[in-house]
């Protein structure tokens, strides 16, 4: 997404948030709102919320945000919750999660257990084959199950918000790319981190 | 005379929902056999000077989307007759024409004009119907397609769609959305939202005035309900969790919508301006995609209460719940025809995603398309013809017209957008 480069060009300093703060830039625009108009006054991206400007300008481990009951230490410590271990995949019209996973999601309730001003979306997406609709379910079907792993280990709803992009932004080549499992995944995401 | 009361007979019998007769029409695929042939002359020119030809390629065209005409080559005929009197009735039965339509075109004024156009039935040589339309210079193709309608009533007893509108999502700049509406031939796109979130779901009012859809906007998906004329739009659903797949009862006052609250998508009542929002369907699976039977007793919907999707239809007065797709194990979007005999869907077979129809009093099922990745299929208000997205492999979506005997699959000129749900609006007088 072009947006979230403009953003990142403009207020990225250290390098080794780039990827925390991509994620966390592509979450102020979806929160941002991004209205529709009538096509006459089509509006500009809304600016990144406040949060989101004083995460951005602070480098130092986000000392803005560190408080106890975020813990944000342990989630950027711990390798289990690591960004590149968030995405959880499922079979083909399927939203069961697989034990390949437990440990992950475990890990994840902990966190969430001993961090109780932290919040989580999961966001559940699917591969681009049928339809719009049936897939956003299923999306939803997919968060939810991971939603029910985490409460499995005592996790309250209240920490968790669950959505669905369907197939809203899958790849539109995965069957030719043999690349549609990608897709079929529910992606976990912090709030604030 | 003898072959075209068979045609005629033939076309009766389709459309009586015959899936077998439609069966054994689909054998003869590519042969022109099933279609009435019927030429289009180019009309006559009196005092343009603008390019008006294509009227008569505007009436092929729409004749021969609906799969049931075939419009003939007149390249040959060298001298286009202006009335039923200088027909030369053995030249066009050599051609194997049995329908022939002429037309000329009036200047009144610089900006107005006259189309006068005649249907000439070759076999009892005489004329059996003819109009005349005044219109502006860029009314041509609304002109065309009043033609179109006119003799297609009149050769088939149904109702010609080539007058009607459709809407589509567009997708561009790989994250934008617009959502369009055209001519149902794809032509004059006309966009009434833009949006950078997605847009899904669009469903026209049965009075064809407003457009409900799903936005994204709210970082989640809502529902507004559009009209068209003014651009105003009002939210009619923004619930916790997803608001989605809103679907217009037949007289226009309620909507069946999905809600998913904090579990799972649930199909529920809600009325147009947005008040007595009731659950109808209370399950443990996915169910959405609602849609309303013409007489408005019943709402089909997909689940995946038995593992894949399905189709299945609730009665909402007896709220008795019954499997209405069973081939095959993904079976999902269903639309029905207008008159509810017949019902549309996507059904995956062989690894394929293909368009099938379904007779729903003998339950045979035909796949009209053939894949790979076909999407989204819906009804012409006469239903006769089918909307549908396609994707060949490596390419973008598409949007297609197929004709429900099989015999005409077609794109739409939107060159190369990438389009997706399209929806077909009413006939409107």
């Amino acid at each position: 997404m072009g947006s979230n480069k403009r953003i990142s060009k403009n207020k990225l300093k250290g390098n080794k948030l780039k990827k925390s703060i991509l994620l966390t830039a592509l979450l102020g625009i979806l929160a941002a709102g991004c209205s529709s108009t009538d096509l006459k006054e089509s509006q500009p991206l809304n600016p990144p919320q406040p949060e989101l400007q004083s995460m951005l300008s602070d480098d130092n481990e986000g000392t803005a945000f560190t408080s106890p009951d975020l813990n944000l230490l342990e989630l950027r410590g711990n390798p289990l919750l690591a960004k590149d271990k968030r995405g959880i995949y499922f079979d083909f019209n399927k939203y069961v999660v697989k034990q390949e996973y437990m440990e992950v999601v475990q890990a994840h309730a902990k966190y969430l257990n001993e961090s109780p001003a932290a919040n989580m979306k999961i966001q559940g997406n699917t591969d681009y084959r049928g339809s719009h609709e049936y897939n956003l379910s299923l999306g939803q079907k997919r968060a939810v199950a991971v939603k029910e792993a985490l409460n499995s280990f005592g996790v309250d709803d209240s920490q968790i918000e669950t959505i669905s992009y369907g197939k809203e932004y899958a790849n539109l080549d995965c069957v030719e790319q043999n690349s549609c499992g990608e897709d079929r995944r529910a992606e976990v995401v912090y709030i604030v981190e | 005379m003898k072959k075209f009361v068979y045609l005629i007979f033939a076309g009766l019998l389709f459309f009586s929902s015959s899936i077998l007769h439609a069966l054994e029409v689909i054998e003869i695929l590519g042969g022109k056999a099933s279609q009435i042939p019927i030429a289009v002359m180019p009309f006559k020119n009196f005092g343009a000077q603008n390019n008006i030809a294509k009227i008569n390629s505007v009436i092929k065209s729409d004749l021969g989307r609906s799969g049931l005409f075939y419009a003939l080559d007149t390249r040959g005929v060298t001298t286009t007759p202006n009335s039923d009197k200088e027909i030369n009735f053995s030249l066009w039965k050599t051609l194997e024409a049995q329908f022939l339509i002429i037309g000329r075109v009036d200047f009144i004024q610089e900006e107005k004009m006259k189309v006068s156009w005649s249907l000439i039935d070759i076999y009892k040589q005489q004329t059996i119907l003819s109009g005349e339309y005044v219109g502006k210079k860029n009314q041509i193709r609304a002109i065309g397609h009043k033609v179109s309608d006119k003799v297609y009533e009149r050769l088939t007893g149904s109702k010609g769609v080539f007058h009607t509108k459709i809407a589509f999502v567009e997708k561009y700049n790989h994250q934008k959305y617009k959502l369009n509406i055209a001519d149902y031939d794809g032509y004059n796109v006309i966009s009434l939202l833009d949006s950078k979130m997605p847009i899904i779901s669009p469903r026209w009012s049965p009075d064809g005035e407003k457009i409900a859809y799903v936005s994204f906007e709210k970082e989640k998906p809502v529902i507004y309900i559009q009209e068209i004329a003014t651009g105003k739009r009002k939210l009619l659903a923004n619930f916790k969790g997803n608001n989605s797949a809103p679907a217009w009862s037949p007289d226009g006052k309620r909507l069946a919508i999905v809600l998913t609250y904090s579990t799972n998508s649930q199909i529920y009542l809600i009325n147009a301006d947005g008040s007595d929002v009731t659950r109808l369907i209370r399950s443990r699976s996915i169910t959405t995609e609602p849609t309303w039977s013409p007489d408005g007793d019943e709402i089909y919907y997909t689940s995946n209460q038995g593992g894949g999707p399905q189709i299945y239809k609730f009665n909402l007065e007896s709220s008795e719940i019954s499997r209405v797709t069973f081939e095959g194990k993904y079976n999902l979007y269903p639309s029905l025809s207008y008159d509810g005999k017949l019902l549309l869907y996507l059904t995956q077979d062989q690894g394929k995603f293909k368009v099938a129809l379904q007779n729903l009093q003998s339950n045979q099922v035909l796949k009209l398309t053939k894949g790979p990745l076909d999407e989204a299929p819906v009804f012409s208000p006469n239903g006769h013809m089918v909307l549908f997205v396609y994707k060949d492999y490596g390419k973008t979506t598409k949007i297609g017209t197929v004709s429900i005997n099989g015999l005409k699959i077609e794109s739409l000129p939107l060159g190369s957008r990438q389009v997706q749900e399209p929806a077909w609006g009413p006939i409107k007088e």
